[in-house]
C-alpha cells in the first residue's frame, strides 16, 4: 500500500482513531507490505537503520508498487551509508511516483560525489548479442589508435560536382566542368585507393546527375571522415582566374562569399534539429551544436592545406580560402570543402585543363592536400 | 527557515518548473550555509536554464572549490565549456571526473563523444563502452556506441547498439536511420526503405530518412534504366518524388523518360 492508498483507507475507516490499523470484516488478519513500512518508518525515527532497512526490504518485497516503502528502504540505506542500494531505492521510488521530491533530491544529493556500483544480473546472450560478441573478438586486435584528439581521416568521399543534364559551367570552347570533375573525382579516388591507407568513395563515377542532397547523404552512408566536393569556377569576366577553396562556416568570410551562400541557400529551409524549450538544458543540442563547430574549424584547416598544395603544386594564381554557411555543406556530419581548381571561363585555363597531364596534377596536388590534412 | 527545508523547498519548485522561486530558495540556503554543495550544484543548474551561463559556471567552480571531488559540479564545468567551444577545458574535466570516479558513466559518455567527433572512433568506442557498462539505460550512450561500431565497420555490434537505442527510446530516429544504412550497405535495399520509413512515422519531416529513401528510390531507377526497365526506373523515380516533391534528379528524369 502506497501512502496514498493509505489514505484513502484512513477515509473508508480502515485506520482507527489511534492509528491502529484496524481490519475490515471479510479480510484475513496478516502483516501486510504497510505494516512492514510503518514498522520502518518508526525504526528510522529511533536511528535504528540495520533493523530499519531488513523490514524495510520485506515491505517492498510484499508491495514492490510502494514508492514510500521504496523510499523508506532508501532512507535506511542512506543511514547506513549505503549509497548505492540508497539511489537504488530511491530510483525505484522516483520510477513509481515522479513526483516524490525527496527521493528524487536524495539522488540528486547522493550522486554527487563518487558511489560503488551495485552488480547487475547476467542476463543470457541473445543471438545477435553473440554474433556481435564474435565480431568484436575477431575485430579488436586488428583495431589501432593513437590516443589522440587530432582530426582522423579514414574514410573519404570525392565528389564529382554536376552530372547528365547539368553540365555545370562551360568553357569558350565547349570544355563541361561535369567532364572534366568527373575525371579529377576518379584520378584522386584511384590515387587513394592505391596508397591504401585511407578508404575513398565516388559520389558519382558516370555521367547522370545526382541532387546535391544526395551527395551529402552518401557521404554519411559511408561514415565519412571528409567530403570533397571537385568542382571548377567561371564568371563573365573572362581574365578571372586561379583556385580557390571553400568551407562551411558559421560566419561568411567576405560579402561575396555570403552572396554566394545566400543565393544557394535561399530556396532551401534549415533544419532544425532542437526545438528551444524555455528553462530546459538539452545536452544532446549543446553536443550536436559544438560537433558541428568542430567540423567547421576542421574543414578550415583542411581548406588551408589543400590551397597550400594548390599554391605549391599548381600554375594557377592562388585565390585564397573562403567560407560561408552553405546549407549542402551544413548537412555532411563531417567536415566538407570544396574546390575550384581553375577557371573554365577563361581560355588559358580551359586549355590547360583540357590536358590529361595538367590533370594528373591537380589529382596529386588534391590528393597531397589530403594527406598533409589528416592526422 | 532551517537549510534543510529551503533547500527542500528549491527542489520541489525545481523539479515543478517554478525557475525563479527555486532560484531565491536556493540563494537562501546557500546564505546560510555557503558551503551546501547541492544547494551551489542547483544554483548552478537553474541558472544555465536561464541562460545565465558564467553565473552558473561560477557557482559550479565554487563546489569544485569546496570539495575538487564533486563529480558533478566538474560534469557541468565539462559541459559548459563545450557549450563554449573549449575542447581542452572540457576534455580536461572529464578526465578529472573518471580519475576520481573510474565507473562514472556520464564523463565517459562525453570522452567517448569527443572522440567520435573527433573521428577517432576506436578511443570513442573504447570510452562509450565503459559508458555503457556502467550504466546502460541511457539510449543516446548506445546511440553513440553505435556509431563508433559502425565508423569502425562493426556492424553486428553496430546492428546491436542501435537496437538497444530503440528498446530504450523508440522514437530515436537517427538510430533507425542509422539501421537503414546498414541493410543498405549489405545490399539489402528493401529492409533499409522499411527502417527510413518507419522513421517517417515518427516523424514525417526528418530530412535525413527523406533525403536516404530519395537516394535509394534514385538509385534503384539507375539500376532499372541500366538493366533496359525505363518504365521501372521511372516508377522508381515517381517514389522519389513522393518522399523529396523538389528532388531535382527524379523531377528532370521523369520529365524525359516519362513520356510515352
Amino acid at each position: 500500500m502506497d501512502r496514498r492508498s493509505f489514505l484513502r483507507a484512513l477515509g473508508k475507516g480502515f485506520v482507527g482513531a489511534s492509528g491502529i490499523f484496524l481490519c475490515p470484516s471479510g479480510v484475513a488478519w496478516g502483516k501486510s507490505g504497510f505494516d512492514y513500512a510503518l514498522e520502518g518508518q518508526n525504526l528510522i525515527s529511533a536511528k535504528r537503520f540495520a533493523e530499519a532497512r531488513d523490514v524495510l526490504k520485506e515491505a517492498v518485497r510484499l508491495d514492490p508498487k510502494s514508492d514510500w516503502a521504496h523510499g523508506l528502504l532508501g532512507r535506511a540505506c542512506y543511514g547506513l551509508g549505503q549509497r548505492a542500494e540508497a539511489v537504488s531505492a530511491f530510483r525505484e521510488a522516483v520510477r513509481l511516483n515522479p513526483n516524490d521530491t525527496y527521493s528524487r533530491m536524495m539522488i540528486e544529493i547522493i550522486t554527487q560525489k563518487p558511489i560503488d556500483r551495485l552488480d547487475k544480473p547476467v542476463k543470457p546472450l541473445t543471438p545477435l548479442e553473440k554474433a556481435a560478441k564474435a565480431e568484436e573478438e575477431a575485430m579488436l586486435g586488428q583495431l589501432r589508435s593513437d590516443g589522440g584528439l587530432a582530426y582522423q581521416v579514414k574514410r573519404v568521399v570525392i565528389d564529382a560536382g554536376h552530372g547528365g543534364f547539368d553540365p555545370g559551367a562551360v568553357g569558350p570552347t565547349g570544355l563541361k566542368e561535369k567532364d572534366v570533375v568527373l575525371d579529377l573525382a576518379q584520378r584522386v579516388n584511384q590515387k587513394i585507393s592505391a596508397a591504401g591507407t585511407i578508404k575513398s568513395f565516388l559520389t558519382r563515377t558516370g555521367d547522370y546527375y545526382i541532387p546535391l542532397s544526395d551527395r551529402t547523404v552518401i557521404a554519411n552512408q559511408y561514415q565519412a571522415d571528409l567530403f570533397v566536393s571537385i568542382h571548377i569556377n567561371a564568371n563573365e569576366n573572362r581574365n578571372a582566374h586561379g583556385c580557390e577553396t571553400y568551407y562551411c562556416s558559421e560566419k561568411a568570410s567576405s560579402n561575396e562569399a555570403a552572396r554566394v551562400a545566400d543565393f544557394e541557400n535561399a530556396v532551401l529551409k534549415y533544419d532544425e534539429p532542437f526545438k528551444k524549450t524555455p528553462g530546459y538544458i538539452n545536452v544532446e543540442e549543446i553536443l550536436f551544436n559544438f560537433e558541428q563547430r568542430l567540423y567547421w574549424e576542421e574543414s578550415g584547416n583542411f581548406a588551408g592545406t589543400f590551397q597550400d598544395h594548390f599554391e605549391q603544386v599548381l600554375p594557377f594564381k592562388s585565390r585564397g580560402v573562403h567560407s560561408a554557411n552553405f546549407f549542402v555543406l551544413r548537412r555532411a556530419k563531417m567536415p566538407s570543402i570544396l574546390l575550384e581548381t581553375g577557371f573554365i571561363s577563361n581560355h588559358d585555363e580551359e586549355a590547360k585543363l583540357k590536358e590529361a597531364a595538367f590533370r594528373e596534377e591537380i589529382a596529386v596536388a588534391v590528393v597531397k592536400g589530403l594527406i598533409h590534412g589528416r592526422a | 527557515m532551517d537549510v534543510h527545508d529551503l533547500v527542500f523547498q528549491g527542489a520541489d519548485y525545481h523539479y515543478k518548473g517554478q525557475l525563479d522561486e527555486a532560484v531565491a530558495k536556493f540563494q537562501a540556503a546557500v546564505k546560510l550555509d555557503p558551503k551546501n554543495e547541492y544547494a551551489r550544484n542547483q544554483l548552478g543548474i537553474l541558472y544555465a536554464k536561464k541562460e545565465r551561463f558564467n553565473e552558473a559556471f561560477g557557482e559550479f567552480q565554487k563546489v569544485v572549490n569546496i570539495d575538487g571531488r564533486n563529480t558533478y559540479a566538474l560534469l557541468w564545468l565539462g559541459i559548459l565549456s563545450l557549450k563554449q567551444g573549449d575542447l581542452d577545458q572540457g576534455f580536461e574535466k572529464f578526465h578529472r571526473i573518471v580519475e576520481i570516479d573510474p565507473s562514472n558513466a556520464d564523463a565517459y559518455y562525453f570522452l567517448g563523444a569527443i572522440y567520435n567527433f573527433r573521428h577517432n572512433t576506436v578511443k570513442g568506442m573504447e570510452y562509450l563502452k565503459k559508458a555503457r557498462d556502467a550504466d546502460s539505460d541511457e539510449p543516446d550512450t548506445h546511440y553513440r556506441l553505435a556509431q563508433a561500431f559502425h565508423n569502425l565497420d562493426m556492424t553486428q555490434n553496430a546492428l546491436l547498439e542501435y537496437e538497444r537505442t530503440l528498446a530504450l527510446k523508440s522514437s530515436h530516429t537517427k538510430a533507425i536511420n542509422g539501421i537503414g544504412w546498414i541493410y543498405y550497405n549489405r545490399g539489402d535495399q528493401d529492409a533499409a526503405i522499411t527502417e527510413w520509413k518507419k522513421t517517417l512515422k515518427v516523424n514525417s519531416k526528418d530530412r535525413d530518412a527523406i533525403f536516404n529513401l530519395a537516394k535509394a528510390y534514385n538509385d534503384s531507377a539507375w539500376e532499372a534504366m541500366e538493366r533496359g526497365e525505363r518504365r521501372k526506373a521511372v516508377s522508381y523515380w515517381k517514389k522519389t518524388v513522393g518522399v523529396d516533391p523538389k528532388n531535382k534528379a527524379a523531377l528532370s528524369y521523369l520529365k524525359k523518360y516519362e513520356a510515352p
